[in-house]
């Protein structure tokens, strides 16, 4: 048996992807009406964010467009989730049914099995709408664009993304344990909506627990700040990416636990 | 011939919660719990030689998935050892996934919206089947079944029988040395289940794979197992072929007959008339299991002739089906 | 007896939740930190106005409006799209049909009991501490009595609204796109994330003319009313009493039309 290493899983991946991808064009009315309702998502996103800061014209200390900045900047780090990790919702559903259990007989890995199966080319809207109001809110800021920013803001954006997949595999990993766990990943997911607020807004107690325990902030509001105030970076900013990966290494680690204790439904 | 499978005195307990009755009840249950372990398999061991066919019998509960799990390594053993091909299934469960495959009769493991050439086609990376191996298996499913109007098709527009006749397919595809089946033929018309049951057979013949059936339809033993192991409350039963096993009941002979009106309605008269006999129909035949030892079979025919019209009879050993379900009931001594 | 039918369905119901003490901790605390950040951000927001009453509301009236609107969202939430679309797909709808009751009553009432343990543990805990935490700033007299009876409406108006947006999962089976259509269409256009009070007065107008206001907006005016003008109640009420009787009409007479439909073609 050879070694299975990155390449081994990039390939199938790609290969399942190809496969999904042509399959759900046979589902052409699901995919138009999914479509249709992530964009009403993203326009209610946009006119909430509107209507609220219509009224203000900073919020402690952050202007509209730095607002939107953020704003932006969730949008695109929590793309990647809603695209690759989608399957993470049904998970409840197969270890209730007991159908989870055809995760366990393959010779790769399980976590890698089970998110690879669903592609959720919607997630792909959201990132449209993310880039356009980021470089929307980058040319009314007057934000320089340099290639070393266009850089540092790729690697804080990927991941930043890491912290919303840590946060969803460790809610959605929850099935294992407890019965109803809907409501610990629609709560995960329900907190995403805050991601885009400065965490300054919060008293010291739940600043410290939106760092540390729930780490919404290090979705846009750290490592915006690499672009946003580049004069005033702090180290957390800086620390974003280790945590990011960080995160993510504890909830694939959760994830995987939940998954080798599971033993099925049934006799 | 070599062992296979080893198990030797394994034990798998449970934790299971007393649930309260009634409103009142659940709200106790909010507050403080009441557990209460459950022995789902008791000191079972057997070894299979690669090769065999092994039916794995029992009554519903009696613990035959909790088994197959820990030989898939999906659970960890509380006690007792158990080495599949030299591994053990729960430390080394990818290594161990290599070597096997497993069939669920109504949970395919294929992917859901792909055609079954292009579930086949990933299985192929997945397990690393080298080019000639996948070409050479995919020769001899065309030879044994008719796939061509299968592999294009995607698997949730199939019928169940296609859909679990492409699971087993797909189990054999990387030649595994051990497949677990696992009620293939639930829930399949008669013609299906026949093709399938040839189709295992074959396999088994071409690749010398070992397979280990549970199942409750006696057909699929008949026409597969030479040997049987047969479990209830996780205990086990017996372990021997099944021509020793009918040793136990030579004395009993099946009295099947044909009487006027509805089989069933009659046989349900019947039982009524002998209840101290096992009363069985089908479409054809009413069956009476008689114990010559205590009985006489002209003097039970004797008997039913005087209340029935009888059209035609036959006298046969006992089932197998019979005899696993004496054994359920009864047990063996 | 005709009510002890859909009264063993509420009983099923609340046994059935009972099951699941786990996710009754996640769901209280969840809220709780809903609730906080709700807090925090609000008041950045007023503490930035520099005015204390943005829109005719007050910070408290506001923190108030919006930690109910969610208490109320939670105890509203029956996920019926999501149970008859399943329902359809997976043909389990044929056995409900079956059963000696209508089935839009049964499927209320099969939930009923969820209201009930919803409201005592989360409704009611976060009424009582929202009481206390804005210092009796809810008026305790009369206006609770009209809150009650405009929430028994709003709960019809919004169970309407569900059922007729579930019975389009018989020609679809797009369920997730319909259901997050509907839900950000409610959740905006109701009132539930912004108080209709902060809207522009345009689209305020519009919207007083939608049904979706009747469900949030509706009861939580009523509530922070503390000195009513029988005429402006009669309004709010007699508007939803007009809304619950044409959704119901409505959501009755589409889903006969499309099961004949369906039944006619056999699907």
């Amino acid at each position: 048996m050879k070694r299975k290493g990155f390449i081994f899983y990039l390939r199938i991946y790609c290969k399942i992807l190809a496969q999904d991808l042509k399959s759900k064009m046979s589902y052409r009315a699901d995919f138009i009406i999914s479509t249709i309702g992530m964009i009403f998502t993203n326009i209610s996103g946009f006119v909430s964010f509107w209507i609220l800061f219509r009224n203000f014209p900073s919020i402690n200390g952050w202007s509209y467009y730095e607002m939107l900045f953020l704003y932006g900047f969730s949008l695109v780090s929590l793309t990647p989730v809603q695209c690759f990790f989608d399957n993470n919702w049904s998970l409840r559903q197969n270890v209730y049914s007991g159908d989870f259990i055809k995760y366990c007989f393959r010779p790769i890995n399980m976590f890698f099995y089970y998110q690879s199966e669903v592609f959720d080319i919607k997630g792909l809207g959201q990132l449209a709408f993310g880039i356009g109001t980021l470089i929307y809110s980058w040319a009314k800021i007057g934000l320089a664009f340099t290639p070393l920013m266009l850089l540092k803001m790729i690697v804080f954006l990927l991941t930043a993304s890491l912290i919303m997949i840590a946060l969803q595999n460790a809610a959605a990993a929850t099935c294992f344990w407890i019965q109803n766990s809907f409501y610990v990943l629609d709560l995960a997911f329900r907190f995403r909506d805050y991601a885009k607020y400065p965490v300054t807004i919060f008293s010291p107690i739940f600043r410290f627990i939106f760092t540390f325990v729930m780490p919404i902030a290090f979705i846009a509001y750290y490592p915006s700040l690499v672009i946003l105030r580049p004069h005033e970076i702090p180290l957390l900013s800086w620390l974003s990416p280790v945590i990011g990966i960080l995160f993510f290494w504890a909830s694939y680690k959760i994830w995987m636990h939940g998954a080798m204790k599971y033993s099925g439904t049934g006799s | 011939m070599s062992e296979i499978i080893k198990i030797k005195n394994v034990i798998k307990e449970f934790k299971v919660l007393n649930r309260r009755e009634g409103l009142k009840g659940s709200l106790k249950d909010l507050f403080s719990r009441d557990y209460k372990i459950v022995r789902a398999v008791d000191n079972i061991s057997m070894n299979i030689e690669q090769g065999e066919i092994v039916g794995y019998l029992g009554p519903n509960g009696a613990g035959k998935s909790t088994t197959i799990k820990m030989m898939t390594g999906v659970l960890e053993p509380t006690s007792g050892e158990i080495l599949v091909d030299g591994n053990i299934p729960y430390q080394n469960r990818t290594k161990n996934a290599q070597k096997i495959g497993v069939v669920f009769g109504q949970r395919s493991q294929l992917w859901w919206a792909l055609p079954l050439v292009e579930s086949f086609k990933l299985l192929k990376d997945i397990y690393q089947i080298p080019d000639a191996e996948y070409d050479g298996m995919l020769k001899l499913y065309q030879s044994l079944v008719d796939i061509g109007p299968l592999l294009h098709k995607a698997v949730r527009q199939m019928s169940l029988g296609q859909r679990t006749l492409s699971d087993i397919l797909a189990a054999f595809l990387h030649n595994p040395k051990i497949v677990f089946l696992d009620e293939p033929t639930i829930g399949l018309d008669v013609s299906m289940k026949a093709k399938i049951r040839t189709l295992i057979h074959a396999l088994n013949k071409e690749k010398k794979t070992t397979v280990i059936l549970t199942t409750h339809d006696m057909g699929d033993v008949d026409a597969l197992c030479q040997r049987i192991v047969i479990i209830d409350k996780g205990k086990m039963l017996y372990d021997n072929d099944i021509e020793h096993l009918k040793g136990f009941f030579g004395s009993y002979r099946t009295l099947k007959i044909r009487v006027e009106g509805d089989l069933k309605a009659q046989a349900d008269i019947i039982r009524r008339e002998v209840p101290d006999f096992s009363v069985s129909a089908d479409d054809e035949w009413i069956s009476v299991l008689v114990d010559e030892d205590k009985n006489k079979v002209i003097d039970v025919l004797g008997l039913l002739q005087k209340t029935h019209k009888i059209r035609d009879m036959q006298l046969e050993e006992i089932s197998t089906e019979e005899v696993i379900k004496k054994i359920y009931e009864e047990g063996v001594q | 007896m005709k009510l002890k039918k859909y009264l063993t369905l509420t009983r099923a119901g609340i046994i059935e939740a009972l099951q699941f003490r786990l996710s009754f901790l996640v769901m209280v605390v969840g809220n709780m930190l809903y609730l906080i950040v709700v807090y925090f951000l609000w008041k950045a927001i007023y503490a930035s106005a520099g005015t204390d009453v943005v829109n005719g509301m007050t910070f408290t009236d506001t923190l108030i409006y919006l930690v109910l609107a969610t208490a109320l969202f939670n105890f509203m939430e029956m996920y019926t799209v999501w149970e008859i679309g399943r329902n359809i797909q997976s043909g389990k709808i044929v056995l409900d049909l079956l059963k000696p009751m209508e089935y839009r009553k049964y499927l209320f009432w099969s939930y009923s009991g969820s209201f009930v343990t919803q409201f005592f543990l989360t409704f009611l805990p976060t009424f009582i501490a929202v009481a206390f935490v804005t210092h009796g700033a809810i008026h305790m007299g009369l206006n609770l009595l009209y809150f009650v009876i405009s929430v028994v409406l709003a709960v019809s108006i919004n169970y309407s609204i569900d059922f007729l947006v579930g019975t389009i999962c018989l020609y679809t089976e797009s369920i997730w796109g319909i259901n997050i259509m509907k839900q950000v269409i409610v959740l905006l256009l109701s009132g539930a994330t912004i108080p209709l009070a902060f809207f522009p007065e345009p689209l305020k107008t519009i919207v007083g003319y939608l049904p979706f206001q009747s469900i949030y907006n509706a009861p939580l005016s009523i509530l922070l009313d503390s000195a009513p003008q029988p005429h402006t109640l009669l309004v709010t009420l007699g508007t939803q009493l007009l809304w619950c009787v044409v959704m119901i009409i409505l959501s009755k007479l589409f889903w006969k039309a499309s099961l004949k439909q369906i039944t006619v073609n056999g699907g």
